[in-house]
């Protein structure tokens, strides 16, 4: 820990001697970091299975995120690493070095052919979903069965073309889900088109077919959010992914309207709907949630309050007593400082 | 750990002369402005007119774009994009929508910056730095107690960068272009002593 933040002082400070002799963008240091306090309603870690935020009753680690981003003329690159059960067990691919190594967010080349046309190669934040790693990212603090089912980031070499400010297309091949090295082969294809039909309203429609979670398969994917006004914003999730075979997917919808009732603090609700699908002569099962989350900010930090109720009749969730319930609840609070 | 008390110490300084930074004056609507008047006897209202359109539609094309012109004024609108500093490096924190007025006279011109509007940016899914709304807030319209540290510091950026585009502009209406693409690039001889 010590070399790398030694060694980004002496990446910054040589930029910095280097800026005045080349036309270049200064590095760009950024991050973040979280922690917070879970309360299960029915005193029990890891009731409600969705990722991050596990512990109960517990001041918990988020992480420490630390992102590196520099452009020298077309060319740019982007290195971003994370350390803490957030960015490490929680996150995946760490399972090789045994839940203690530290984990890629993103680390990946850009060229700018033109100002229209891209390509990207590396390793990268999903381009499926709402939600994602980093807290800094999200308005709820808990995550929703979508994102937790879905992938968390893709390898592989994309190409983007942005007809206009209204429109994009990407186009790429990938990796399997969530690994920094392919273990079926570059095997997935994913397409992406950015519409943007009126000011403050972007809609990506996603799909990412190839192998991913459970075997192969194909995800479709909406992601959008409106500001309609100053005050006001609706985003909206829905996907649905058949794996081959009969090997089940999932599919669901989210719905996060969001209110500024000050200039600090917005209020926002997330609503859920999410179903597995049936593998082979298992039945998939359904599930409902409900988070009621606040965003307090004061410069750099966010306070995170949110209480979260879920619903599935099947009873996935434990009572206090360890038997099984239809409903699971929690209330959490997280801090989270952004630099 | 002596190192690091003297790193803290730097940091702590560097940060303090940060939030020094000096604000935009308020017009009379009580909007802040960025306005100067500049006189200049040698270059006659239509080369004036002709060099501010190219700062508009070539120097700063990127950031502005030109809404309306007549013979003695033109009129634009463009983003200023505001940096937080963390040592020596930093990110872009957001941008500021702005709108710019040149008006010209026989041996003078004033220009202006004024209706500035906030729009911060958020690291996105890639770790890129982009608009979290399209909807701006007004410089003038104070964010409360708990982001107003903040909000100084954006003031500050805000008169940095309004400066430093004036000083642009400034120098490109001082400048022929003609002269500029006729004058070449001194090269050094060593065929002779």
């Amino acid at each position: 820990m010590k070399k790398l933040l030694t060694a980004i002082f002496a990446i910054a400070s040589t930029t910095c001697a280097l800026a005045q002799e080349t036309p270049a963008s200064p590095l760009e240091i950024s991050g973040s970091v979280d922690t917070y306090f879970k309360y299960d309603f029915a005193k029990q870690p890891n009731n409600i299975l969705t990722s991050f935020a596990s512990d109960h009753n517990s001041v918990s680690l988020g992480m420490i995120d630390l992102a590196l981003k520099k452009k020298t003329g077309k060319a740019s690159f982007v290195g971003e690493l994370s350390f803490g059960p957030r960015g490490q067990t929680q996150s995946i691919p760490d399972a090789a070095s045994g839940n203690s190594s530290f984990h890629i967010q993103n680390l990946y080349i850009n060229y700018d052919f033109s100002d229209k046309f891209a390509m990207t190669a590396g390793y990268m934040g999903t381009f499926i979903g709402y939600e994602v790693i980093s807290p800094v990212g999200n308005f709820n603090y808990s995550t929703s069965y979508l994102f937790t089912s879905g992938p968390f980031q893709n390898a592989g070499i994309k190409a983007t073309y942005k007809f206009s400010d209204k429109v994009s297309l990407m186009a790429g091949l990938f990796n399997d889900w969530n690994v920094y090295s392919a273990t079926r082969g570059v095997s997935s294809v994913g397409g992406q088109l950015m519409v943007a039909p009126v000011e403050g309203w972007t809609a990506y429609l996603n799909v990412l077919s190839g192998a991913g979670g459970g075997g192969y398969g194909t995800i479709e994917d909406l992601t959008t959010a409106y500001q309609i006004t100053e005050k006001f914003k609706l985003g909206l999730n829905a996907a649905n992914y058949d794996i081959d075979n009969d090997g089940g997917g999932y599919s669901g919808v989210a719905l996060y309207p969001q209110y500024a009732v000050a200039s600090a603090v917005t209020l926002g609700l997330r609503g859920e709907y999410f179903k597995t699908k049936d593998v082979g002569a298992v039945t998939g099962t359904k599930y409902t949630a409900v988070t009621l989350t606040a965003n307090i900010k004061s410069g750099g930090l966010t306070f995170i309050p949110e209480v979260r109720l879920d619903h599935n009749g099947d009873k996935p969730f434990l009572k206090n007593n360890g038997l099984s319930a239809p409903n699971a609840g929690q209330f959490s609070l997280a801090a989270v400082y952004a630099f | 750990m002596k190192k690091y008390l003297v790193l803290i110490i730097f940091l702590a300084t560097f940060i303090r002369l940060s939030a020094q930074q000096k604000q935009l004056p308020l017009d009379d609507r009580g909007k802040y402005i960025y306005y100067e008047v500049v006189d200049t006897k040698t270059v006659n209202k239509d080369s004036l007119l002709q060099r501010a359109e190219f700062f508009i539609n070539k120097v700063y094309k990127k950031s502005m774009k030109q809404e309306s012109s007549t013979d003695s004024s033109v009129l634009a609108s463009g983003t200023l994009v505001i940096d937080k500093t963390l040592l020596v490096a930093g990110h872009p924190s957001g941008e500021v929508k702005y709108n710019f007025t040149v008006e010209i006279r026989s041996g003078k011109y004033r220009f202006w910056l004024t209706d500035f509007e906030y729009i911060p940016y958020q690291r996105d899914r890639y770790g890129n730095f982009v608009a979290t709304t399209n909807i701006g807030t007004p410089l003038e319209k104070a964010p409360g107690k708990l982001n107003s540290g903040q909000w100084k510091d954006i003031l500050g950026g805000v008169s940095v960068k309004a400066t430093k585009f004036g000083e642009d502009f400034k120098k490109v209406l001082a400048t022929s272009r003609s002269e500029k693409a006729k004058k070449k690039e001194e090269t050094i001889s060593t065929k002779k002593w």
